[in-house]
């Protein structure tokens, strides 16, 4: 090995070299970072909401004129679609899971306004919410027909009756199993008192990147507003056909209201994360072109300094360098070059990743994030290096003698 | 030692051939002096590079040491240039870049020797061209007969039995050339065979023999060396 020559030769031409591995270590720090935004965007998006997604859908249905009787339209409406063949269950709800709109609430334990609340998502659906969504109920009961409670502009009556997540438990009673919590109470903000019936393994709040993630509370109301959102699970593979029969059924039952925003689970979800995975896209061509980039760095100065030395090379196979001895040189002048880059862009990876997590609320990027960037660099750097470094392995000893 | 019968070397690109040597024969013996001259383009550096296995030749044959080279592949070739040739070129060919021990070091670095056992060759080799205090200056900070001679260390240092020069005082001045010619023929005396192409009509007197080359071939002989050693045999 030469490592000393080599390293020597190269401080003595430091200014392409540092140009290149202040470029390695560029590339390191970004690519490093966005690989760790893509994986943490990844993985978010692919946290299950606890819903059958890709069976679901909802749509929406607008009263108008005095004589429009929600109470009645609504529970006309879900018993037809109830009995529709393919559909499985439906239900009323006021706000849609992963959607990005819904309405959250404050819950203690304790009746004491002063004290901390924990927050929480609300749904308000009926009896059949729970099998509509497809939840998976761990402990306790469903609501039934009788808990359910109609909710008017002018005198609200509150349910009396929740099923809760098992992440909304964790929450509020520290180390408590999902079965010892069933029939505890929490007091809502003005003191309404629920008792827990029921835990489900997992439900989505409305908005998934919250703090609240999976604490969610359902209670069986329904607002009386001429507003009504219904949850519709058909049978497997079914959901398109569904959603053309619903559309057209509720459009035939009246004039005195509006049918709109029907819209697949699917489409809500990829909606809700559109920002997300654009943001990823980007990212991924970033980190793309950066590497080819680095590349078509390293082989350019590769190219460069080989041409420049094309008479040492000569003189080195002269005075007895093989072909395999040339191409380590070359080889080793890179990984030199390519180390450096990569220990100063170590440095530089960890501090932007302090940056963004003390700024932007990211998580702390696991520790083999920087190594296995490193790792990969170097190998990148010695790919691109091989190229050049062959072609100068090929350098014919006569140029010794024969060029000036 | 150096064994050519015929060989031919033909340089063949789009356009024409160029034969740089014709039919070209010549033996070296063991611990010879040998000048070569010739105008310019007649086959000087050919005959240089074929004999010290740089370029490859078209037909003849050609033995180093007994040893037929047309046979050898690359690695080998490589290996033998290592081994038993030194090489001294016109405008010396020191790596800018390195220090002159780093220099030096270079043909040791390809024979596999640990770096306790080349610090003393290279410091002897250093020595022995008169540059044993510069070893941490690099070549450009030399005069042009000072690079030369760090390019002979460099050279020697492997103990090579066999050392070819390309017009090797062709980039000094008169009193320089001659100082490297003197560390030339030191060099021979303690038995290191040398092949020396010149322009120097001068230098070429000097040696014990010279061959003159025209249009690649061997045009005309003069073996002073040769005269007098069968002088004295009939003496
Ligand atoms: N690589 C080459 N390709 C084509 N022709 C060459 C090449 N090298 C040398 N020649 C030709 O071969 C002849 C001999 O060249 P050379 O041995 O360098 O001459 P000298 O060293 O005596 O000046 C010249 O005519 C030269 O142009
Ligand atoms: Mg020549």
């Amino acid at each position: 090995m030469e490592i000393g020559p080599i390293f020597r030769a190269l401080l003595r031409n430091k200014l392409g070299a540092l140009l290149i591995a202040l470029q390695i270590a560029f590339t390191m720090t970004v690519i490093i970072n966005a690989v760790f935004i893509i994986n943490e965007r990844n993985r978010l998006m692919a946290r299950p909401s606890g819903l059958d997604e890709s069976n679901l859908f909802h749509i929406t249905v607008i009263g108008f004129g005095d004589d429009y009787n929600e109470e009645i339209v609504a529970a006309d409406d879900l018993a037809m679609l109830r009995q529709t063949p393919g559909i499985v269950d439906a239900t009323v709800i006021n706000a849609i899971p992963v959607s990005g709109g819904g309405s959250s609430t404050g819950v203690r334990l304790i009746n004491d306004e002063t004290s901390p609340s924990t927050g929480t998502a609300i749904y308000r659906l009926d009896e059949h919410g729970l099998n509509t969504l497809n939840l998976d109920l761990i402990a306790g009961e469903n609501f039934t027909a009788t808990d359910m409670r109609l909710r008017y502009e002018s005198g609200p009556t509150e349910a009396d009756k929740a099923v809760v997540t098992r992440a909304l438990v964790e929450s509020l009673f520290d180390g408590m199993a999902p079965a010892d919590v069933l029939g505890e109470v929490m007091y809502m903000p003005g003191g309404d008192v629920v008792q827990i019936v029921g835990v489900v393994d997992r439900l989505q709040a409305p908005w998934p990147t919250s703090q609240l993630v999976e604490r969610s509370m359902l209670v069986p109301e329904n607002y009386i507003d001429s507003f009504s959102r219904y949850m519709i699970r058909t049978e497997p593979g079914q959901r398109d056909r569904m959603m053309a029969e619903v559309e057209r059924m509720l459009v035939e039952r009246g004039q005195d209201r509006v049918v709109r925003d029907m819209e697949a689970m699917e489409v809500t979800r990829a909606n809700t994360y559109r920002v997300d995975s654009a943001l990823t896209t980007i990212l991924r061509v970033v980190v793309a072109t950066l590497i080819v980039i680095n590349c078509m760095g390293i082989v350019g100065l590769a190219v460069f300094s080989i041409n420049r030395r094309k008479k040492q090379i000569g003189t080195r196979r002269a005075l007895g360098a093989t072909r395999p001895e040339i191409l380590r040189y070359f080889l080793l002048e890179n990984l030199f070059i390519t180390i450096a880059g990569v220990a100063l862009g170590a440095v530089l990876t960890i501090a932007l990743s302090i940056v963004l997590t003390t700024n932007f609320n990211m998580p702390t990027m696991a520790w083999y994030y920087t190594p296995l960037g490193a790792l990969l660099l170097i190998l990148v750097g010695q790919l691109s290096a091989l190229g050049p470094s062959a072609r100068a392995a090929g350098t014919e000893p006569a140029i010794a003698t024969r060029s000036v | 030692m150096l064994e050519m019968i015929d060989i031919c070397k033909v340089y063949r690109t789009d356009l024409v051939q160029t034969h740089a040597l014709r039919d070209f024969s010549l033996s070296v013996q063991e611990g010879e002096f040998v000048t070569i001259t010739g105008p310019s383009g007649c086959g000087k550096t050919t005959f240089l590079n074929i004999a010290g296995l740089l370029e490859t030749y078209t037909s003849g044959s050609y033995q180093l040491d007994g040893v037929e080279v047309s046979q050898l592949n690359d690695f080998k070739r490589a290996r033998l240039r290592n081994e038993k040739i030194g090489f001294i070129f016109q405008s010396f060919n020191l790596m800018p870049d390195l220090n002159l021990f780093d220099n030096v070091d270079v043909p040791l670095r390809y024979r596999g020797l640990k770096a306790s056992e080349r610090k003393p060759l290279i410091e002897k080799a250093l020595e022995s061209v008169g540059l044993a205090g510069r070893m941490k200056h690099l070549p450009s900070q030399l005069s042009g007969g000072q690079q030369q001679r760090v390019a002979i260390a460099r050279a020697l240092v492997g103990s090579p039995r066999f050392l070819l020069a390309d017009e090797p005082t062709g980039n000094l001045d008169s009193n320089t050339a001659r100082g490297v010619m003197e560390l030339l023929q030191e060099i021979n005396e303690l038995g290191t065979t040398i092949v020396m192409v010149t322009h120097d009509q001068e230098l070429a007197r000097e040696s014990r023999r010279n061959i003159h080359i025209l249009d690649g071939q061997i045009h005309e002989e003069n073996g002073r060396g040769e005269m007098s050693s069968s002088a004295s045999a009939v003496a």
